[in-house]
C-alpha cells in the first residue's frame, strides 16, 4: 500500500484519507494528515515507526530552541545526529539486513536537515506549531521518495489553515468548489504519473529484465544500445512518474505543485541535466552542501573539490557498492570537461553540440553503470557496447529486431516523452475535453495491468 | 452539471470504480467464481477481481458453463483450487477437480499406463526392442521437430545448429493444457495451431519441454494426464516420430528455496509423473537437467540471470545433452 501504484493505495487508502481530509474541520486538518501520514507509514514499515516518531520530536525540539538567538553549533550539532542517523541505518541496511533500512529515511532525514538549516537563516519561523512540523516531516505523500518540499511551501497550503475562512468570508460552496477544482487538478497529475509509472517504466523493466536473461556477454550491439535506452527510459518514467503521482496526491490536499523532474532531456549540459533531474534533490545537495562548502565563490581548486565531494556523496547515498562511486565519479569527470574545457575553449555552438551530446549519448551510458551492480558484469556489458574487443559468445544478431518487434510500443512513446514540448502540451491543456477523455482511459488501462500483475505470479511471471 | 463540468476526471472514474464494484461483488459467486483473488496478494479491492476475469476473457454475462476457449474437453482447474492446504477456495471446487481426474483417467490414460509402466515394456512385447540413448550429430535434427515454451524459445534463438537444421513450434508461456489448440504457428496467411501444423507434415523426432508455466495449475497427476493426451495426438498425427518427453529444466537453489510454486520439488514430482509416459520403444524421456546441474539438484546459478531460463552461452549444454542423448532405430 505505501506504493502510489497499488491498489489498495489506489481505490482505498486514497480516497478514505481525502474524505476524511476534507470532513474535518480545518483548524484541525493538519492532525488527520500526520495521523494518516503516520497509519500510512505504519502500514508500510510498522517496525521503524518509532525511527521516525523519534527523529521528528528531536529535530522539532532542536528548531525550537533556535527561536531565540541562533546558535551556529546548535546547527552543526543536530544536523550531525540527522546525518548519523541515516548513515548509520544506511550501513545496517547494507550489511546486515536490508529491512533494516527504513522506509524513506533519506527523504525525511533531508527535510529535516533542510528545516534546520532554513530556521537557521529565518528562512522559515523557528516557532513553527509541532503540528505542522511533524506533518510537514512526516507527510504521506512525500515520505516514501520525496519530493523534498521545502518547509516554506507546506505552508502555502490554504486548506490546513483556518484563516482564510474567518477572514474572506468564503460561502461553503465556493470552499467546495475550490476543494472539488484541487481534487481534479491532482488526479490529473496522479493519473500521467501513474500511467508514466505502470504503462511505461514497468513494461521497459520488463524489456531491460529480458536483456539480463540473455546474458550480457550474448547481446549484440545494437541490442545492448538500445538496453541503455530502455533502462535510461525506465528510471526516468519511474521516478517521473512516481514524483507527478507524489504531486498530484499534494495537490490534491491544498499544496503547490513541486516540480521534480524539469525535462533533463532537453538539458545542454549535464550539469544542467541534474539541475533538471530529480530537481529537489539536486537543489537540496546545492543548498546545503555545495553552497555551504563555499560552492563556486572560492576559487577553481575550492570549486573542484566541492564538485568531488558532492558527486561522491551522491554515489556513496545510492549504495556503498563500486558501481555507485563510479556512476558519482564518471558523472563528477563529464562535468569537469564541460566546465573547464568545452564550455571554455571551444566555440559555442560546438559546445551546445557536445553538451547536447553528451546528455543524450553519455548519460544513458552513465546509466549502465548505475544498474548493474557486478563488475564483471558491467564490463561485460560495455564490452557489447563498443565490441571493439573481440566478439560476444552465441550472439543473435537478429535480437534487436525481434525486441523491438514487442516493444516499440513502449519505447516510442518513451521517446516521444522525452520531447519537453510534450509535456508542456498537454499541460496548458489539460483540462481539455479530449484530454479527460483520454486521460479516463489511460486511469483504468493502468488499472487493468496492475490488477493482473498483483498477487498472480502465473499472469505476471510467462516463461 | 456544475460538478461535472468542475471535476470530470474525479466523477468519471468515481462512479466508475464504484459501478465496477458493484458488478464486482455482485458476480462474485456466479461469473466470477473462478477468478482468483485475495488468494497470492492476501488484500486487494474488489475492483481487481473484474480486470483479472476480463484478462481471462470472463465477463460478467459469461455463463458458467461455458468452456474456455483453449479447452477442448475439459476445464483446467483454477490455479488455487489445486494446491492443496489453502483453505480460501469453496467447498465444491475440489470435489470438481477429483471428478474431472476421474473423468480423464477413465476414458484414457488408465489403457496406456496399464501397459507402460517401465519394466512391463520388456517382459510384454517380445517384438518391440529396445533401444538405448546414443551420441548423434547435427544432422540428427534436420527432422526434428521441438515444441515448447519460451526456454524453448531461447534454445532456437541462440543454438544456431539447431535452429538452422530443426522445425521449432514454440511459444512464450505455452502450457501442456493449451499447446495443441492456442493458434501460435505463423503461416504465410495468419497463425495455425499445432495440431493443424503436424497434419501438414511429418517429422522423424518430435521433442517436447513444457510444463514449467502451469507448475501451479493442477497437481501431477492432472499435468500428467493432460501430457499423456497430448502425446496421444502426436502419435496419432505422427506416428513415425520418435517423441522425446524432456523433463522439465529445474530452477535455481534460489529461486526453488522461496517460491511456492516454481520450486524443484513440484518440478521434479511432475517430470517423475511424465517419466511414465515414456514406452522406450518410440516414446523416450529424457532429462537435461543433469546437463545444467549445481550438484544439488538446481540450476546452477552461473547458467543463468533469471534463475529460470538459461542465459544465451548456456544454451550449448542443452544442444550437447541432445547430441549424446539420441535414439537411432
Amino acid at each position: 500500500m505505501i506504493n502510489f501504484s497499488d491498489l489498495n493505495f489506489i481505490f482505498r487508502f486514497l480516497p478514505v484519507f481525502v474524505i476524511a481530509f476534507y470532513l474535518t474541520p480545518s483548524r484541525f486538518r493538519t492532525w488527520t494528515l500526520l495521523l494518516g501520514s503516520l497509519l500510512f507509514y505504519a502500514v508500510g514499515d510498522l517496525r521503524m515507526v518509532p525511527a521516525l516518531a523519534g527523529a521528528v520530536i528531536v529535530n522539532f525540539l532542536f528548531a525550537r530552541t533556535q527561536s531565540g538567538e541562533k546558535s551556529r553549533s546548535m546547527l552543526i550539532f543536530i544536523v550531525l545526529i540527522d546525518a548519523l542517523m541515516l548513515v548509520e541505518f544506511k550501513i545496517l541496511g547494507q550489511y546486515v539486513d536490508s529491512s533494516l533500512l527504513p522506509v524513506g529515511i533519506s527523504f525525511y532525514i533531508f527535510k529535516m536537515i533542510s528545516y534546520q538549516a532554513d530556521v537557521y537563516r529565518d528562512r522559515v519561523k523557528a516557532d513553527a506549531a509541532f503540528k505542522d512540523v511533524a506533518a510537514y516531516f512526516c507527510m504521506f505523500p512525500q515520505l516514501v521518495s520525496g519530493p523534498i518540499m521545502r518547509f516554506e511551501d507546506y505552508e502555502k497550503n490554504k486548506m490546513l489553515t483556518d484563516t482564510e475562512g474567518k477572514a474572506g468570508h468564503a460561502s461553503g460552496r465556493k470552499k467546495l468548489r475550490g476543494i472539488l477544482v484541487a481534487l481534479e487538478d491532482g488526479l490529473l497529475y496522479f493519473v500521467a504519473g501513474l500511467a508514466m509509472k505502470v504503462l511505461l517504466a514497468d513494461h521497459l523493466a520488463m524489456l531491460w529484465k529480458e536483456i539480463g536473461t540473455i546474458g550480457y556477454e550474448s547481446i549484440s550491439t545494437p541490442l545492448a544500445w538500445l538496453g541503455a535506452v530502455t533502462y535510461s527510459l525506465e528510471l526516468y518514467f519511474d521516478f517521473w512518474g512516481y514524483s507527478l503521482m507524489a504531486a498530484g496526491v499534494g495537490i490534491m490536499l491544498g499544496f503547490p505543485f513541486v516540480l521534480n523532474f524539469d525535462h533533463p532531456y532537453g538539458s545542454g549540459s549535464v550539469s544542467e541535466f541534474y539541475r533538471r533531474w530529480h530537481v529537489t534533490l539536486g537543489s537540496w545537495f546545492r543548498d546545503y552542501i555545495y553552497i555551504p562548502m563555499g560552492g563556486s565563490r572560492k576559487g577553481e581548486g575550492r570549486t573542484f573539490l566541492n564538485l568531488l565531494v558532492v558527486w561522491l556523496v551522491t554515489g556513496f547515498w545510492h549504495g556503498v557498492n563500486l558501481n555507485f562511486i563510479l556512476w558519482g565519479l564518471v558523472l563528477f569527470a563529464i562535468i569537469v570537461c564541460e566546465k573547464y574545457l568545452v564550455f571554455r575553449f571551444l566555440p559555442r555552438k560546438i559546445g551546445r553540440f557536445i553538451g547536447h551530446f553528451n546528455v543524450l549519448v553519455l548519460i544513458p551510458l552513465t546509466w549502465v553503470i548505475f544498474a548493474i551492480s557486478d563488475r564483471f558484469m558491467l564490463a561485460e556489458y560495455f564490452a557489447r557496447l563498443f565490441p571493439f574487443f573481440g566478439t560476444g559468445i552465441a550472439v543473435n544478431d537478429a535480437d534487436v529486431i525481434k525486441k523491438l518487434s514487442v516493444y516499440w510500443s513502449v519505447l516510442l512513446p518513451g521517446l516521444i516523452l522525452l520531447i519537453p514540448g510534450v509535456f508542456k502540451f498537454w499541460e496548458n491543456h489539460r483540462r481539455h475535453v479530449a484530454f479527460t477523455i483520454i486521460w479516463f482511459f489511460l486511469f483504468w488501462a493502468c488499472i487493468f495491468s496492475l490488477s493482473n500483475a498483483s498477487g498472480n505470479p502465473f499472469m505476471y511471471f510467462k516463461f | 452539471m456544475k460538478l461535472l463540468r468542475d471535476c470530470p476526471l474525479l466523477v468519471g472514474i468515481g462512479t466508475t470504480a464504484i459501478i465496477l464494484s458493484v458488478i464486482s461483488f455482485a458476480f462474485k459467486d456466479t461469473a466470477y467464481a473462478d477468478v482468483g483473488s485475495g488468494d497470492e496478494g492476501p488484500d486487494e479491492p474488489a475492483i481487481a477481481r473484474v480486470f483479472k476475469a476480463a484478462s481471462m476473457g470472463i465477463y460478467p454475462w459469461t455463463t458458467g458453463e461455458e468452456p474456455d476457449e483453449s479447452l477442448s474437453t475439459e476445464e483446467i482447474p483454477p490455479e488455487e483450487e489445486s494446491e492443496p492446504g489453502d483453505g480460501a477456495s469453496n467447498e465444491s471446487s475440489p470435489e470438481e477437480v477429483q471428478q474431472e481426474d476421474a473423468d480423464i483417467s477413465g476414458n484414457s490414460s488408465f489403457d496406456l499406463s496399464g501397459n507402460d509402466g517401465t519394466f512391463d515394456v520388456s517382459g510384454n512385447s517380445a517384438e518391440d526392442e529396445v533401444y538405448e540413448f546414443t551420441d548423434v550429430d547435427d544432422d540428427y535434427f534436420t527432422d526434428a521437430l521441438f515444441i515448447g515454451d519460451s526456454r524453448t524459445v531461447g534454445l532456437s534463438e541462440y543454438c544456431e545448429a539447431l535452429d538452422t537444421r530443426a522445425t521449432f513450434y514454440a511459444k512464450v508461456s505455452l502450457t501442456i493444457y493449451d499447446c495443441m489448440t492456442k493458434d501460435f504457428i505463423k503461416t504465410d496467411d495468419g497463425k495455425m495451431n499445432l495440431e493443424e501444423a503436424l497434419t501438414k507434415q511429418q517429422y522423424g523426432k518430435i521433442y517436447i519441454m513444457l510444463g514449467i508455466n502451469e507448475i501451479g495449475t493442477g497437481n501431477e497427476e492432472y499435468f500428467k494426464n493432460a501430457y499423456s493426451e497430448v502425446i496421444d495426438k502426436i502419435r496419432e498425427l505422427q506416428p513415425d516420430a520418435i517423441i522425446y518427453i524432456q523433463g522439465i529444466m529445474h530452477v535455481t537453489k534460489a529461486k526453488s528455496s522461496v517460491d511456492k510454486f516454481f520450486n524443484n520439488g513440484n518440478i521434479d514430482a511432475r517430470n517423475a509423473a511424465i517419466a511414465e509416459l515414456a514406452d522406450n520403444h518410440d516414446i523416450f524421456y529424457i532429462d537435461m537437467n543433469e546437463a545444467v546441474d549445481d550438484g544439488e539438484g538446481n540450476l546452477d546459478d552461473s547458467l543463468t540471470f533469471d534463475d529460470v531460463h538459461l542465459k544465451a552461452s548456456s544454451y550449448e549444454r542443452w544442444h550437447e545433452f541432445l547430441l549424446h542423448n539420441g535414439i537411432i532405430r
